[in-house]
Formats: structure tokens, sequence, C-alpha cells
């Protein structure tokens, strides 16, 4: 109250009126994400102002696309999405996950507990889940040659929540191989070397891997090849422009000869650099029945491309700059960044580039490649928003099997974690905790069924049904989770259902921590602009 | 040819934008135009250097302009992100091939098209069928509906879109999504900062404007808007960052823009640091990234001396980005001048210079000093020979916190003017207009050490979607009237064709105060002991060596322009 001596426009917020707007904003947020999850969801098609669609799945990308104004969605939404920039996924788990612990609370906070007891059972739980994650796991092998089915049932499981059936288990194999193809030994792996790129085209099982690079542009020249064979592959980052303002600075000129002069000797520079490229494509290709093609990161200008051309090389310019990365990797060679130092050593090489043209938009393919390390996954789909959804899933996939391969774990899936953990909490550590605090702990292990529960409600399935059946077979002592189709347990372990262990600890560790800061909220407070206004 | 990538970030930049492609498309409709006037029709203006032609997927032929333009998702209002033009036809709701289970559709409410809008619209659907003779009667028709779109304009305006007759590539617009935040409260550089996370855009952006940077033979720079008054300057800058990374030597000119009043809702003391850090870390960010920035934006443009003989309302963005999109119309054209043809009449235009060229003499002398004033005649007065009426007097200003009258005898300016009218009432030809200049300049007793002029007899002209901002005595051609100035009416683009516009960029020391603010601010209320924004700049992710830096540039700046007297005197 003496926030009003000091400003009477400020806005207070007692204790329960704070902690149940916040309270009511996590309950929200879960309503609006809790029908995503899981094979059974329900995808969500949205139609912006302009009639812009946009189709997703993905917790994250649904997040993104909402226009988030309360402070308390926004500080969950941020969570959420910094879930799933560590580990890439978990989104949707995270939010309901939090929504699903605030419900919780509130039942005991409106019998007049404090939250902090709550809190402080939220943090016995936490440490106590992990513990038992430690022993859930089901390690993984990833030697010299990775148990491919294992990465094949992970990927699938991503998938399958994002993508129909035949066409997600189209691209496991995908997703599998291409993380395999980038994947170095004692390296981490680093995803961005697989290239997506979309074509609007046909129709979405046409979706394939490409070994070796598309690029997303042509040669400028028309009398430059458009299919080529056993090419070297010169990668450089060297501007064969004519550039004016780089040498123009300290030149004064008298008259217009001189002026052309200087022009001409500066167009020789130029000239000279593309020389030297032709000189090293006469040195390779002399005699022998192959094509060289020279792919430029800066600009080429029409009289080096016209003599580029001539000499019958193939030349692209204003390549992505992370191209050249995955180049060198996927071809071999090295990247040059100065003429001076060419040598054959350089070069990489394809079997095959070629291009394909489609309305305005040109596509090379270098393919054919020898031992790559780079690879592209070219999607195809009739519209934007159909090509949209592939890219998130298949990202989704992507850095599934990369969790994978890097946590040497996996976890089983379709809600056996869930339900293993709760058994666990309530049966043995509720016991070893003093005093009310208990309640803090079943309210976590109760909040962690919202999982399997989700997963049911968004089958059709009855909640209640299903959760008797499945912890009473944990009781049991087997470890079993949902049948989305029938609602009767199953064993994920044979089902091939497996979750990933990085996505779902950090689940776990941060679900409680932004549930517990909101609980402790005692007041809030706003000075100057209108907090209950609607938004 | 040399082309020109345009880059828009931030709302008011967007609304500047906007009209700015509008004038080009005018242009364009009137030099195709056969019955027009001959003026428009010269070709000495080669549009290529803006504007692509492509092919939709269709095969149908595009002309559009090479612009990446970034803004708040949300902000396109009625416009579809993919443009009009390479529209596949609508997708049918059920349409859903990737999901076989159940889908739930959520629709937003949909953006009404306004009446201007909707009769492109109708125009572009009835294309086809415009062989058809049309009567008297469909023309009377028509000047009444023009009328209906003026005035809805002139009250409707939400968004940049609504007054947008262009159609634009699908590559060419990028909303920004999963900034959680009301557009009131994006207002300083951290929030920018904060909320957008370059990793995640960055590569999108960066890709857009490689898809037109790719086809460029030989790009002569890039011309850059940004909105400064809030977070886009952090977009902005960590663009380009990148920007200027990816292409080494391409000049960039940034037009660091403001709409007029955004600082004054800020009230509190609090409030007021806030602004002046955020005004000092932006402009010193921005202008580390570019090779010659031009702060745009009064505070209070309908009072000021640029608007004489204009009716502005401030509250409407429409209204003064008007303004501003003009005098960057001007400031643009001597970088496309040259006959498309070699037969047409070299004598319509003189000066064409490139951007770099503009850079060079501005920035590149003697004092590096690369911010520059932006000053604005519009209309530009008829060329008179009598003292009265100059057209150096009649420029005035449109960047703030300048001094005014400074004599600076290193100044360099750089002035365009075009369709200036003659006293009879003709246009001014190009060899006049020189003349009436150089006259002018020597009558002067404040003269620039160096003047470059650009002329050409084309003048601004107006389109249908342009605010009603004409006082009472602006004519049809732009020609001033004799007669009292009063409030009392305006004109808009049905009473006012074309106007005759002058425009210049000066590299003067009447900078300074802009400077020196910025400098003080920074280090009173960002460096010193105790200083009140140390904390808040920390949170924006500024460490104090970078701070320091930042100082030691804005000094380094106000220091190449104070004047040498002091030095002198020791």
């Amino acid at each position: 109250m003496s926030l009003r001596v000091l400003n009477p426009n400020a806005e207070v917020l007692n204790k329960s009126a704070a902690l149940h707007m916040n309270i009511n904003a996590a309950k929200g947020l879960q309503d609006v994400l809790k029908t995503n999850l899981g094979p059974k969801g329900t995808i969500k098609m949205l139609v912006g102002g302009a009639g812009d669609i946009k189709l997703t799945k993905d917790g994250n990308t649904l997040l993104k696309e909402m226009q988030i104004q309360n402070p308390t969605a926004v500080m969950i939404a941020r969570t959420a999405v910094a879930q799933d920039d560590i580990s890439g996924d978990g989104t949707t788990s995270t939010v309901i996950f939090i929504g699903e612990l605030m419900k919780q609370s509130e039942r005991y906070i409106d019998e007049g507990m404090h939250p902090r007891v709550l809190v402080d059972g939220f943090e016995i739980a936490k440490r106590a889940t992990l513990q038992f994650l430690e022993k859930f796991k089901t390690p993984v092998v990833m030697g010299d040659e990775p148990d491919k089915e294992i990465l094949r049932m992970v990927a699938r499981t991503t998938l399958r929540t994002k993508l129909y059936e035949a066409l997600a288990d189209q691209l496991t194999d995908i997703v599998v191989n291409s993380v395999l193809c980038i994947r170095k030994p004692e390296e981490s792996i680093d995803l961005f070397m697989v290239e997506i790129m979309h074509m609007r085209h046909k129709f979405d099982v046409d979706t394939r891997l490409v070994e070796g690079l598309v690029l997303d542009h042509g040669s400028r020249h028309p009398d430059m090849k458009r299919r080529a064979e056993n090419c070297y592959i010169l990668t450089c980052n060297v501007s064969l422009e004519y550039d004016k303002s780089e040498i123009n600075a300290g030149f004064f000129y008298s008259n217009a000869e001189q002026r052309e002069a200087m022009v001409a000797a500066e167009r020789r520079q130029v000239d000279e650099k593309v020389k030297k490229i032709i000189e090293l494509k006469n040195k390779v290709c002399s005699g022998e029945d192959s094509n060289f093609v020279v792919i430029n990161q800066k600009g080429i200008d029409p009289p080096s491309l016209d003599l580029l051309a001539r000499a019958g090389i193939i030349a692209l310019r204003r390549a992505k700059r992370r191209n050249m990365e995955r180049l060198v990797l996927a071809c071999g060679g090295e990247a040059v960044n100065s003429v001076d130092d060419l040598t054959p050593e350089c070069l990489g090489w394809a079997g095959l580039v070629y291009e394909h043209v489609l309305g305005e938009e040109k596509y090379t393919f270098v393919e054919n490649v020898k031992n790559p390390h780079s690879c592209t996954i070219l999607i195809k789909g009739p519209n934007d928003h159909t090509i949209a959804q592939i890219k998130d899933a298949i990202r989704d996939g992507l850095r599934a099997v990369k969790n994978t391969i890097e946590d040497e774990s996996v976890v089983l899936g379709a809600g056996a974690f869930e339900v293993a953990a709760r058994q666990y909490l309530v049966n043995e550590v509720k016991k070893t905790v003093q005093g009310r605090t208990q309640l803090g702990v079943e309210a976590f292990a109760d909040a962690l069924l919202v999982v399997p529960k989700t997963l049911a409600d968004n089958s059709g399935l009855d909640t209640q049904d299903v959760l008797i059946a499945l912890t009473g077979e944990h009781d049991r002592g087997n470890v079993v989770g949902l049948n989305q189709h029938t609602g009767e347990p199953i064993d994920p372990q044979m089902e091939g259902i497996f979750d990933n262990y990085s996505v779902k600890r950090q689940i776990i560790n941060s679900g409680p921590v932004i549930a517990s800061q909101l609980l402790l909220v005692d007041e809030v407070i706003r000075a100057g602009r209108n907090m209950r206004k609607p938004t | 040819m040399k082309e020109i990538v345009t880059i828009q970030v931030g709302d008011y930049a967007n609304f500047i934008g906007s009209h700015f492609w509008n004038f080009q498309d005018e242009l364009m409709g009137l030099a195709s135009d056969p019955h027009g006037d001959p003026v428009f029709n010269s070709q000495d203006l080669n549009m290529d250097v803006l504007y692509r032609t492509g092919e939709t997927q269709q095969g149908i032929l595009s002309y559009t302009p090479r612009l990446v333009s970034i803004n708040m998702k949300g902000s396109l209002g009625s416009m579809s992100s993919h443009g009009t033009l390479y529209n596949n036809d609508a997708p049918i709701a059920s349409d859903v091939v990737t999901w076989a289970g159940q889908v739930s559709t959520h629709v937003s409410e949909h953006h009404k098209r306004n009446l201007f809008l909707q009769s492109l619209y109708e125009e572009d659907q009835n294309l086809n069928m415009a062989n058809e003779a049309n009567g008297g009667s469909t023309g009377s028709q028509r000047e009444y509906q023009d009328k209906d779109i003026v005035d809805s304009l002139e009250n409707g305006v939400q968004f940049w879109t609504d007054y947008s007759k262009v159609h634009y590539h699908p590559q060419s617009l990028y909303e920004l999504s999963g900034v959680w935040m009301d557009l009131e409260e994006f207002d300083n550089y951290g929030i920018g900062r904060d909320s957008f996370a370059w990793t995640s855009h960055g590569e999108e952006i960066s890709d857009r404007l490689r898809f037109f940077v790719e086809e460029c033979d030989h790009m002569q720079g890039i011309q850059f808007i940004v909105d400064d008054s809030g977070g886009f300057s952090a977009v902005a800058a960590e663009f380009l960052e990148n920007l200027v990374d990816d292409y080494t030597n391409t000049p960039v000119m940034l037009y660091a823009t403001r709409g007029p009043g955004s600082n004054a809702r800020l009230q509190s003391k609090k409030h007021t640091i806030f602004g002046d850090l955020h005004d000092a870390i932006s402009f010193a960010r921005l202008s580390s990234y570019s090779k010659l920035i031009v702060p745009i934006g009064l505070p209070i443009l309908s009072t000021s001396k640029a608007s004489k003989f204009l009716r502005i309302n401030d509250e409407k963005p429409y209204h003064s980005s008007a303004v501003y999109g003009s005098a960057l119309h001007s400031i643009s054209l001597p970088f496309r001048m040259g006959p498309v043809r070699p037969t047409s009449n070299a004598c319509s235009f003189s000066g064409a210079v490139d951007v770099n060229g503009v850079i060079e003499m501005l920035s590149g002398q003697g004092r590096q000093n690369m911010v520059s004033i932006l000053d604005v005649a519009m209309p530009a007065p008829t060329l008179t020979g009598d003292n009265e009426q100059s057209l150096l007097e009649n420029l005035q200003p449109l960047t703030p916190q300048i001094e005014e009258d400074v004599e600076d005898l290193q100044a360099v300016e750089y002035l365009t003017v075009h369709g200036a009218l003659a006293s009879a009432g003709h246009r001014a030809s190009v060899s006049e207009v020189k003349d009436m200049i150089h006259a002018a300049f020597e009558r002067s007793n404040m003269r620039p050490m160096f003047c470059h002029l650009s002329a050409t007899l084309c003048p601004l002209p107006i389109p249908l979607p342009f605010p009603s901002i004409f006082g009472n005595l602006v004519g049809q051609r732009g020609e001033l009237i004799n007669g009292q100035l009063t409030d009392a009416s305006r004109k808009g683009s049905l009473d006012v064709h074309s106007i005759p516009m002058a425009a210049r960029l000066r590299s003067n020391s009447a900078i300074l105060p802009f400077l020196e603010t910025r400098l003080r601010n920074l280090h009173q209320f960002g460096i010193e002991r105790g200083a009140l924004g140390a904390p808040l700049l920390s949170s924006w992710g500024f460490g104090k060596e970078e701070l320091v830096e930042m100082e030691e540039m804005l000094s380094k700046m106000v220091i190449a322009l104070s004047p040498p007297q002091l030095s002198d005197s020791d």
C-alpha cells in the first residue's frame, strides 16, 4: 500500500488475486496447446487476417504465431520456446506440465495451504524424479556404427506426432540417414550441415534426400551448360566484380582518356583473377572428359561470367555463406578466399551437376558426390503452408536423432515414463518426506500424469479408465504405455515408441522452476497502464 | 545499369516506403500512358534500377520492387505476406494433406479491404475487359468514386498496406513472429534486442535479401530505411551487421526515420532517460554499420518550416510519411537517371550519380562526416529571378535537432531539383535550373564548399492514394498561387496532379547539436559513475567497454565537425 503513496495511479493486485491471475493464465495456455499432443492430436490451421494460412501441430510454432500479451503467459511461453531451442522438442509438454502444476496447486491453495510448502515439495519431487529418470532411461550404445533401428524408432515417434503415418514413416529414413551422413566421430553434430530446401511442386511424398547439395540459384549466363557430369567443384569467396568503390578513393583524373585508362586497369585486375581460375580449369580438365564448376560466395559480373562461359566453366554467384561449408563437406576440397593460392587440391568433386528451373526459381543440384558429410533434404509440397509444416516436422525429427546420438540413451514413450515416475513418487518418495511438504510431492506426482491423460483425451478415450489401467500395470511391475487406438496398456519397447532423454530431463527441470516462481508471486504491481483492460 | 536494393525495417519505415513505391508505380503508369504529359514520358529514368523482372509459376511476367520489408506480425493488414501477384489459387480449407487426424481451424478476424484496395482489386479483375468502350457516364461515375476513395483513405488508414498500389514479390514481405509485444511497448533498443533473437529469423531474412542481390549484375548500393523510434533499431542493427559482413563493398545509405511525436508520450523522468539512451545507443549502433546516415523525423512536422505550404496532421502517419517518402524519392532520382534508349533527349536531365558517388561526396571528403541533413522544398517554388522566393531559402530541414543558419565553410551539398517551374508557368529546362541555382548561390551569403546539382524535368506525380496535405496555395501543377495562406481547405490528389520538388542532403556542422545531445546523454546516463541508466544498459546487453567505444566514436564525429577556432586560439 505504501506504493499508493508514491504513485496514486499504480495498480496493485493482492496476493490471492495475483495468484489466480497466474493460475488462470497458465491454464489458459495449457488449454490452447493440449489438443496438440501426441499422434492423435489435432492439427491447427491458423488463418490470418489477410487469408494467409499456417498449419501447425508444433507447440513451438503455435506459440510464436499467437500474439500473447498476458505477462504470465509470456513468461511460460518463453520457457517453452527456450525448451525448444535447447532440446528441439517438448514445447507442448512443457506448457501443459506447467499448467497442470498450477492447477494441482490451486486445489491445495484454495484449502488454505501456503504456496511455499508446495514449492518445497516440488523441489524434492523434482530431484527425486530426475534421479528416477537416470534409472529409468534405456542406454543406447553409440559406437562407430550407431544402432540405426533405435534411431529410426525415435525419429518415427517424433514425426508421427507431426505428420500422417505414411509420410512420417517415409521421412523417418530420410531424417536418420541425413544425420548419419553428417555425423563425424568425436565431433558434435552440426545440424546446419543438413540443408533443407523446398520446391512447390507435386505431392508431399516426393520429398527426398539428396546426397550432395541443392542450391536455390543457377548460373547467370545463357551459354553455360545446364547439366554436366564429372565435375571439379571450386568453392570460393572471391569477388569477381569490377568494384569501383574499392579503388576509387585516392585516384583523380583530369581528362576522359585518363579515366578510361583507369577503368581499363581496374577491369584488368578482375580479369586476372578470372584467368587464374581458367588456368586451373585447363590444368585439371585437360584430356579428361570432365567439367569445372565455380561456386562463389561473392558476386560475379557479366564480363567475368562471359570469360568463364567461354572457357566452358559453369559459375554460380552469391552462394549462401553456409553453403560454402556444406559444399566442402559434401564434395571435398577446401574453400578458397583468394585466387593466389589455387591448387588442384582445393577442388572438390561431384559426379553430376544440373539445373532445374521452376518458373523464375532455379535450383542447382550437386549430386553423386563421394563420401559426403553434408546433404540436403528436398521437400516438395503442393503449397507453402504444407511445405512449412513438413519443414518444421523434419527439423524436429533431426533434433530427435541428434539428441539420441548425443544422449546415448532414450526413454520409453507413450506416457510410460510419466506413470512410472508418478508411482515412484507416490509409493516411495512421499513416505520419506515430513509433514505437509508431502502434499507438494503429491501435487507434482499428479501433475506428471497430465501427459498420459492428455494423450488419452486426444484419442477420445476415457481418462479415468486409462489411468487406472496404467497405474495398475505399473504397480504390478510392468512398464507400460498407452495404446492410443484401443486405450489398452502396451509395452512401448515392443511398439518402438521412444522419447528423447534430454527433452524429458529438460521438461522436468524447467517446469517446476517456472511454476514455483509463479506461485510465489505476492503482489502484482503495475504503475502506469491498466492491466485489467482486455487485450 | 546499376541496381539498388531497398530494405525497410519497422512500421514507420514501411509507411514511408509505401509512399515511395507508390510514386514509382505512378511514374511507370504515366510513362506508359500515350496521352500523358510528355514530361513523364521521356524515358530518362531507368526503373530497372529499383525493380526486377520476374515470372510467376503460371508463366506471367512480373515487375516488382527489389525490396525486403520487415515488420511485426499482423502489420500487413489485409495484404497477404505472399504479395498479390504470385498467389496460387486460394487453397480450400479442408485441404490438409499432411495430417490424417482432426483439424481445428482458427480464423482471425478478416481485415476488410478498404475502398481503395477494393477498387484496385476490381481493376485487376476487369483488366481483361478493359477494351470495352466506356462512355461519358462511367467517366463521371468514376470521378465520384475517386473522391470517396480519397476520403476513406484520409480517415481510415491503419496499416501501410492500406494505401499501397504496388504489387510486391512474395520474398519481399517478412513478418516477425514470436515477438509477444504490443507495438506500443516495443519502444526501445533493449526490448528489440531481447525479443528478437537474430538466430531464429536472421538466416531467413538474409536469404530474402540474397534472393534480390543474386540477381543483380552490378549492385550500386543498398537503400536502408529504418524506424529507429523503438525496438526495430535493434533488429536493423543486427541485420546491418550481417549485411556489411556479407556484402563488404556495397555502400549502405541509411535513413533513420521516426514519426512525429513518437517521444511525446514519454513523460516521467525515467522514461525520458529511457528515450535519450535509446536515441544514443540506436544512433551509435546504426551509424557504425553504414556509410552514410540521414536522420529524418521532426518531433512536430505540422508547424515546422518544411511544411509551410502543407497542412499536415501529426497524428496520422499516413500524412507525415508522405512528406518523407517524397523527399526520399527526390534524393533517389539521380541514381537512376540515364537514357533507356540512346535516342532520347539527353537534355532532360543532368547530374546523374550513383549511391557510392553521393556517399563519397558527402562523407568521404576531408571531415569524413557520415551524418547528413535532409532538406526539402515541397513544393519547390517557381524559379524566378527575384530573391523573395528563392529555392534555397525554401529548402527546410527534415532532420531534427540541428542548428539553423550555420556558416560552415567546409559544407558539402547534394541537391536535386526536379520538375521545377519557370516564371511563365512552363517547366524550366535543365539549363535554366542550373543557371538559377548558380545565380542563387552567387547572391547567397552562405555558400557551401561544394554543391552537386542534379536536375530533371520530371516532377513528383501525386498518385491517387496520397493524403490531402496541400494547402490552398498549391496549384494543380504544384505552382504556388499568390494569395493568403489559410487553414481552411486542404488539397489532395484530386486537385494537385504533380508538384515540383527540391531535396538536398548536406554534410554540415549544423548537425552538431544532434550529435552532441547523443554523446552527452550516453555519457551522463550511461557511462558516468553512478549513472542512472547504467543498469538499464547492462540489461540491454552492453558492457562498459562497448559503451566507451561508442562514446569514442560519437566524440570523434563531434570533434571532426567542431569549429577549429578552439584549437587555433591555443
